[in-house]
């Protein structure tokens, strides 16, 4: 069936052109022999019957001369007879034509005897004719007649005919020889004739039909050629590969007379399907070939075309591609380019194929090849100028940022020259200053000359002044601390007595104690006052500017005065005007100094009426305190002495309404040092109104100081250095005194259990009173007098706190707080200063924590040192570790360890649990992996039970989390941390934070706007929200927003969890109302709210979507997904619970 | 906009500039999107090819097709952002992030990355490829967002030519890669087509940097070479967008020609990588409206 028709064709052509060749040879040969045959007969014919004619010739002219001779014999007869003359030319001219005729007749037969002989018997003939001429002429008749009657001449004549009779009969029979020759000839002309003629049509015949076949090649080749022109012109153009196979198969099945065709493409390897034509829709055909699969790969692997016909019936999917329709036969060929075959072609046929097609088919394969290739370099081309396209594009891009960053480069380039020539102008400004400044300090050096000198002199002068001040504040700071320090006791002592704890006492003993008490307060105020004046004089006073509340100053004024007005029946009022600031910036002490005194004075001075304090802002920014009273008043002569120290304005005012007389001096030093005026308006029995007037922003610098020039308070070098018993400031304590007094403390037992408390004192009585206080307080308490003792009572026992004075046996207290304030074991302490003297600023500059100044009651001692107890908590700040590998513990606590961090480490879940149970920590760094316990189980214990104190947790652990997990442990935990190179890192980052209480980013906003909100949403308690969304941050704030109000809520983190959340209606309840989020992984927002549209029960359950997309067609895409309603992020709170209230109405 | 009385000369250039502002603002009012805090200059470039690929001869002639034919703006969007990427770009800074940031990022037990205008998916990839290679995809969620849907859908397929691999695989090696680029592709049809598994952990969506707001807290934001294409005051907004994203110390990483220095919330972000423009948030700006 299958046959190679190829070899068919060949053979048969190459015959025929063999054939054809030895034909033409021999048919050239035979003409040429018969033509040379017709030749030779021809001239055989031509040169016999040239023979013939000579033959004849010869005879008629022998005849001829023997007529001529009878003419001449006539000729001569007739002479004879006439002697005419003119008869003689005719024997004459027959003489001469005899001799010419001879010639010729010599000439037509040459030479031969018989011509000789007759040619000698004609001359004898003449001869004797001419005698009888002659005769004649010269005899008569009669001898002419008888030379005529001899007969000679008759018997010449006879001779002469005998002998053209055998030249006769010669030619005669040389005539019929010729002729017989030529009848040969003649027959065998004929005979070639025929065959020549016969020969001829068989050439002829042959021609034709040699021609007809070389007309039906030339047909097939024209059509071969059509078709591959046509094809040709069907393949030109820029057609794409489709379009290519498509419009080849087309016409190849059309001028073939094809039925079906299929056309693939591809490389040696695999060829895809690229066009078929006349297939039916559901014709199962392959869409791709492998080399050596089917027929066709079979085709493509030997490269050659493959006939195959008649198909048998019901061939349909053994290997080749025609499925309903059921062609006949099949022709397969591949087509090649380079060698390779790139394509093949199937085309199906209801007839079969001649060879002829196939012939076709395979000359035109190799076209088809090319032109499929070139479908396949254009396509390249087209990709490849794309890509140049592309390239340009991104060149363009990657220019522009170039440009882009350029232009940014100009514009910083620019700022800075703009910059720079700011700089040279000031550059230029700053040099034309330096010269001024050069001038002025030459003016300057020639008057700090002038002031040496001056100055010289005034030293002399202040050097006394010095002395004799130094005297004054010798004396000062004695009385203070001499005066200050057994008062100190006393008062204590006379409150606890009077306050009879012990219940020990009698009433009369309680009243004598307390009488004491108050004595002693008088004392005090006595001496406080004298200080006070003393110092304002020596120009000790300082004042320490800060912000003071006048509300605060009058609500404490309010204290102490309203029983003391009540006693007395006395209306008290204070009020601040309201154009008055909150705030002014001034001495506090001072101020409430001043206005107790005279308000104190006003009430001395009043039996009844009212007294009153009105603040009230006057002009140029001061604030004026006006006291009015209704009492006793005071005469215009003795208004200017009030105010002088020393001096009342009668003797007796003091006996009877008591006082020291000394305080409106004081008020007016002290009003003069606070940059105010204090003026007086009185008249006796008509009440008194003192004004007070400040600025509302003291300067301090604005003080003037008697002795400022002296004076210059730098803090360290004030009254210490005067006072010989204070030694030096900054270098060490010697060790010069011993103890001034012994007391027990606890210096043999002290435990970590309880705080510790350093008092360095060396009044044994107030010493007592700290120690006796301490105890009561449950602290620890150490006793010293010495500073020496103290530092190394501080260096050794590290106490939480010291309680320090500053009048010192061996040093001054501030030596102390310095040297502790410089060792970076000891800074950290808080150092209490309870001291005599007047050196706030200077301890706290020092580094003090607080400042309290003898004498100091029983309740600020309290107040301390309860104060330093919450302090103690503030200071220290406590880190639990729990992790059960030692050295993992030790390395985070070697990681962590800071000045002011406790690090505890506990290996196991019970320890830290029994450690929380009794204390709390700051921060806890927990390990998940523990002996006795998983952290999470540690954690819930933590979370669920109020006897342990919760302290922020962060998880520090190796293993990986699931989600699940993280989720668990974000209830409990702020921070996880999987260990790693840069755990250690962002473990001492995230410590660090949560010990300084970091905010980061909660809304802060939200407990405000909880509160305004709460009684609208009372109907949200007890429903059952679903909320959607896998950011923790916006977990946690709708949980803060809404848990408060008593919603039931249930997270989910995509739309997977939140369609189970759905199918498992918990104890909360069916779910209400959802909040979706949009973007979530796994199943994002839409789609879930899509799926949950599906569910019946579900139709109508309201959905809020929350979205992080602004864009008004994204709501439309979230409400056609099904949404109810959506919510843009960030989250409007106020919105939200709007939107709740819409969707979840009350029920 | 205002028009004062430019000498005539000038009237040309500016009428220009003012048609495009015309069709920006229409393109906004019309579709939503805010092309007008672009940078002037490339929107112009890219307008005006837009213009000759749609047979207009002014800004006012697109103008007018745009607002009449909606089917015209997805193609409008394709000249106006911009496809050019490709696999581990800049090598040697997916080098630095590899062997300095991710360290840092393998201490949180889950993490998220967003990559905001992810176009074509190159960036992305790189960056699944590079978190796969150190252990820690599993653990991430990668959130991909662009503002054009085709460029998403071509990111979603991952599917680049052939002869472009040859150059990824160089910008892979160099970037420190473990193994080889060809293990995550495979060929057909003369393209490359990246594994799907590498899908698993993306998000894709449609996310306006210019309108829209933050959708989940991040550990990495990458915004390479998208904020170039921005004027100053949207490129403040679109930080202040990453910085309220971000968790604490979480990381911003920039384009090799951007830069926080002149940005007015520099502060808020610490330098962490100045070579390889990676920079860590500090502290919170204020919400973003």
């Amino acid at each position: 069936m299958i046959a190679d028709t190829t070899s068919v064709i060949r053979p048969l052509t190459i015959q025929s052109t063999k054939a054809t060749t030895f034909g033409a040879l021999g048919i050239i040969l035979f003409l040429v022999i018969s033509g040379i045959t017709a030749y030779s007969n021809t001239r055989t014919l031509y040169s016999e019957t040239a023979e013939i004619v000579r033959i004849h010739q010869v005879i008629e002219t022998m005849d001829e001369i023997f007529t001529l001779i009878k003419d001449a014999e006539t000729g001569q007869r007739g002479f004879l007879i006439t002697n005419n003359e003119s008869y003689l030319e005719y024997y004459t001219k027959a003489r001469v034509q005899v001799a010419a005729k001879t010639v010729a007749l010599v000439q037509l037969i040459g030479n031969s005897t018989a011509i000789v002989n007759m040619t000698n018997l004609v001359d004898l003939r003449f001869e004797e004719l001419e005698q009888a001429i002659v005769l004649r002429r010269t005899q008569s008749l009669q001898a002419a007649s008888t030379a005529v009657g001899t007969e000679q001449g008759q018997i010449l004549m006879e001779k002469i005919r005998a002998q053209i009779g055998v030249v006769r009969a010669e030619r005669v029979d040389d005539y019929k020889n010729r002729l017989e020759t030529m009848r040969d000839a003649y027959q065998t002309a004929i005979v070639v004739g025929i065959i020549t003629s016969v020969l001829s049509l068989f050439l002829v015949g042959l021609v034709v039909y040699f021609s007809r076949l070389s007309n039906v090649t030339r047909r097939r080749e024209v059509r071969k050629q059509q078709i591959q022109v046509g094809l040709s012109k069907t393949m030109d153009g820029e057609q794409d590969q489709q379009q290519l196979g498509s419009n080849i198969l087309t016409f190849i099945a059309d001028k073939l007379n094809a039925q079906v065709g299929a056309m693939f493409v591809g490389n040696h390897d695999l060829f895809q399907r690229l066009a078929t034509y006349g297939v039916p829709e559901n014709a199962q055909i392959p869409e791709q070939v492998r080399a050596g699969e089917g027929l066709i790969g079979q085709a493509a692997t030997d490269k050659k075309m493959h006939l195959i016909g008649p198909v048998p019936e019901g061939y349909l999917t053994m290997g080749s591609a025609f499925g309903s329709t059921a062609p006949r036969y099949l022709v397969i060929f591949p087509t090649f380019v380079d060698g390779a075959v790139n394509a093949i072609l199937e085309l199906g046929f209801l007839h079969p194929v001649d060879d002829f097609d196939l012939q076709i088919l395979e000359s035109i394969a190799s076209s088809i090849g090319v032109a499929v290739k070139s479908a396949d370099y254009r396509i390249e081309q087209q990709n490849l100028l794309e890509k140049t396209q592309l390239q340009g594009e991104e060149l363009q891009a990657q220019s522009e940022e170039l440009r882009v960053a350029n232009e940014e480069l100009e514009q910083q380039s620019n700022l800075l020259r703009v910059s720079q020539t700011q700089l040279e102008e000031q550059q230029e400004a700053l040099i034309q200053s330096n010269e001024t400044l050069h001038q002025q300090t030459e003016v300057l050096e020639m008057q700090r000359d002038d002031l040496e000198d001056t100055k010289a002199a005034v030293q002399l002068k202040a050097e006394e002044l010095e002395r004799s001040s130094q005297f004054k504040s010798d004396f000062l700071a004695n009385m203070s601390h001499e005066l200050r320090t057994p008062l100190n006791s006393l008062l204590i002592l006379s409150k606890l007595l009077t306050d009879n704890a012990a219940g020990n006492l009698t009433e009369e003993q309680v009243k004598f104690s307390s009488t004491i008490h108050s004595s002693g307060n008088n004392l005090l105020e006595l001496i406080n006052d004298i200080l006070d004046l003393s110092k304002i004089e020596a120009g000790q006073m300082q004042i320490f500017s800060e912000s003071v509340s006048l509300q605060g100053l009058i609500n404490d004024l309010h204290k102490t005065f309203d029983p003391l007005a009540a006693q007395k029946s006395i209306e008290l009022r204070m009020d601040i005007e309201s154009q008055c600031p909150k705030f002014i910036a001034t001495d506090r002490q001072r101020v409430e100094q001043v206005l107790r005194n005279l308000l104190s004075n006003g009430i001395k001075f009043t039996e009844k009426g009212s007294v009153s304090l009105t603040i009230s802002i006057v002009a140029d920014k001061k604030v004026a305190f006006t006291i009015v009273d209704t009492g006793i008043g005071i005469a215009k002569t003795d208004q200017q002495s009030i105010f002088e120290a020393f001096q009342q304005a009668d003797g007796k005012t003091n006996r009877q309404y008591g006082g020291t007389g000394l305080g409106l001096s004081i008020c007016k030093e002290m009003t003069r040092i606070l940059g105010g005026t204090l003026s007086l308006l009185s008249a006796p029995n008509e009440g008194s109104t003192f004004t007070l007037v400040l600025p509302e922003k003291c300067v301090q610098e604005e003080v003037p100081d008697k002795l400022a020039m002296e004076q210059v308070d730098t803090g360290l070098f004030t009254t210490e250095d005067a006072i010989p018993m204070a030694g030096n400031t900054h270098t060490e304590i010697v060790n010069t005194h011993k103890p001034l007094y012994h007391l027990v403390d606890d210096r043999e037992h002290v435990a970590q259990d309880k705080n510790l408390i350093l008092v360095v004192e060396d009044d044994e009585q107030f010493a007592k009173i700290i120690y006796d206080l301490a105890h009561e307080l449950n602290f620890y308490c150490l006793v010293t007098s010495t500073a020496h003792e103290g530092l190394l009572l501080a260096k050794q026992f590290l106490p939480a706190a010291v309680v320090l004075d500053i009048g010192l046996p061996d040093g001054s207290g501030l030596t102390v707080l310095d040297q502790l304030k410089n060792d970076k074991h000891t800074q950290h302490i808080a150092v209490h200063i309870v001291s005599a003297r007047d050196d706030q600023q200077t301890a706290l500059n020092l580094g003090a924590t607080s400042y309290l100044t003898k004498p100091v009651s029983h309740e600020q001692l309290v107040q301390a040192l309860k104060g330093m107890e919450s302090q103690f908590k503030q200071k220290v700040q406590r880190v639990l570790v729990v992790e059960d590998n030692l050295i993992q513990r030790e390395s985070i606590g070697h990681l962590l360890d800071a000045e002011n961090i406790e690090i505890i480490g506990v290996a196991n879940a019970a320890e830290c649990l029994s450690l929380l149970k009794d204390s709390t920590f700051d921060c806890m760094v927990l390990d998940l992996h523990l002996a006795d316990s998983t952290g999470y189980e540690l954690l819930e214990t933590l979370g669920q039970n109020d006897t342990y104190s919760y302290p922020p947790v962060i998880v520090y652990t190796g293993q990986e989390l699931s989600s699940a997990d993280e989720r668990r442990l974000a209830k409990y935990s702020k921070s996880i941390i999987i260990k790693g190179a840069k755990s250690p890192e962002r473990l001492l980052d995230e410590v660090t934070l949560f010990l300084h209480q970091v905010v980061t980013n909660s809304p802060a906003e939200l407990p405000a706007k909880l509160e305004s909100t709460a009684q609208r949403n009372n109907h949200l308690k007890n429903r059952h929200i679903l909320i959607v969304e896998d950011d923790v941050r916006n977990v946690f704030s709708l949980v803060s927003i809404l848990e408060p109000q008593g919603v039931l809520l249930t997270i989910a983190r995509n739309g997977y969890e939140a369609l189970e959340a759905l199918e498992n209606a918990d104890s909360k309840g069916e779910i209400e109302l959802i909040l979706m989020d949009v973007m979530m992984p796994g199943m994002d927002g839409i789609t879930a709210v899509g799926k949950i549209r599906e569910k019946h029960v579900w139709k109508t359950l309201p959905i809020i979507m929350l979205t992080a997309k602004a864009m008004p067609n994204d709501r439309d895409k979230c409400l056609q997904a099904g949404a109810n309603d959506y919510l843009p992020k960030p989250i409007d709170i106020e919105k939200l619970l709007s939107l709740l209230r819409v969707w979840m109405p009350k029920q | 906009m205002t028009i004062s009385a430019y000498p005539v000369t000038e009237v040309r250039q500016n009428l220009e500039d003012f048609e495009l502002g015309l069709l920006l603002e229409a393109i906004f009012y019309q579709y939503h999107f805010d092309f007008r805090g672009y940078s002037k200059a490339s929107i112009k470039r890219r307008m005006t090819k837009a213009m000759e690929h749609f047979g207009c001869d002014t800004f006012s002639l697109l103008q007018n097709r745009i607002l009449q034919e909606c089917d015209l703006m997805p193609k409008l969007l394709t000249f106006l952002t911009v496809p050019v990427s490709e696999l581990f770009r800049d090598p040697l800074y997916f080098r630095d992030l590899r062997e300095k940031v991710l360290p840092h990022l393998k201490t949180y037990p889950s993490i998220n990355v967003w990559i905001a205008g992810c176009s074509t998916g190159e960036e992305l990839y790189s960056l699944v490829i590079l978190f796969r290679e150190e252990g820690l995809e599993e653990r991430t969620t990668f959130y991909a967002t662009d503002i054009n849907s085709d460029s998403l859908k071509k990111a979603k397929m991952a599917i680049y030519e052939l002869d472009r691999m040859k150059v990824f695989s160089n910008n892979y090696l160099l970037a420190g890669g473990k193994a080889s680029l060809s293990d995550y592709y495979t060929t057909a049809y003369g393209a490359a087509k990246l594994d799907s598994s590498l899908r698993k952990q993306i998000v894709f969506s449609e996310h306006n940097l210019v309108s829209d707001a933050d959708f989940a807290e991040m550990h990495l934001v990458t915004c390479r070479n998208v904020l170039i294409y921005f004027e100053k005051e949207l490129q403040a907004r679109v930080i202040k967008l990453f910085n309220q994203s971000l968790s604490r110390k979480g990381f911003l990483w920039l384009g090799s020609k951007e830069s926080l220095l002149f940005s007015p919330h520099a502060h808020a972000f610490s330098v962490f990588l100045p070579n390889t423009k990676v920079y860590q948030k500090e502290t919170s700006l204020e919400h973003v409206t």
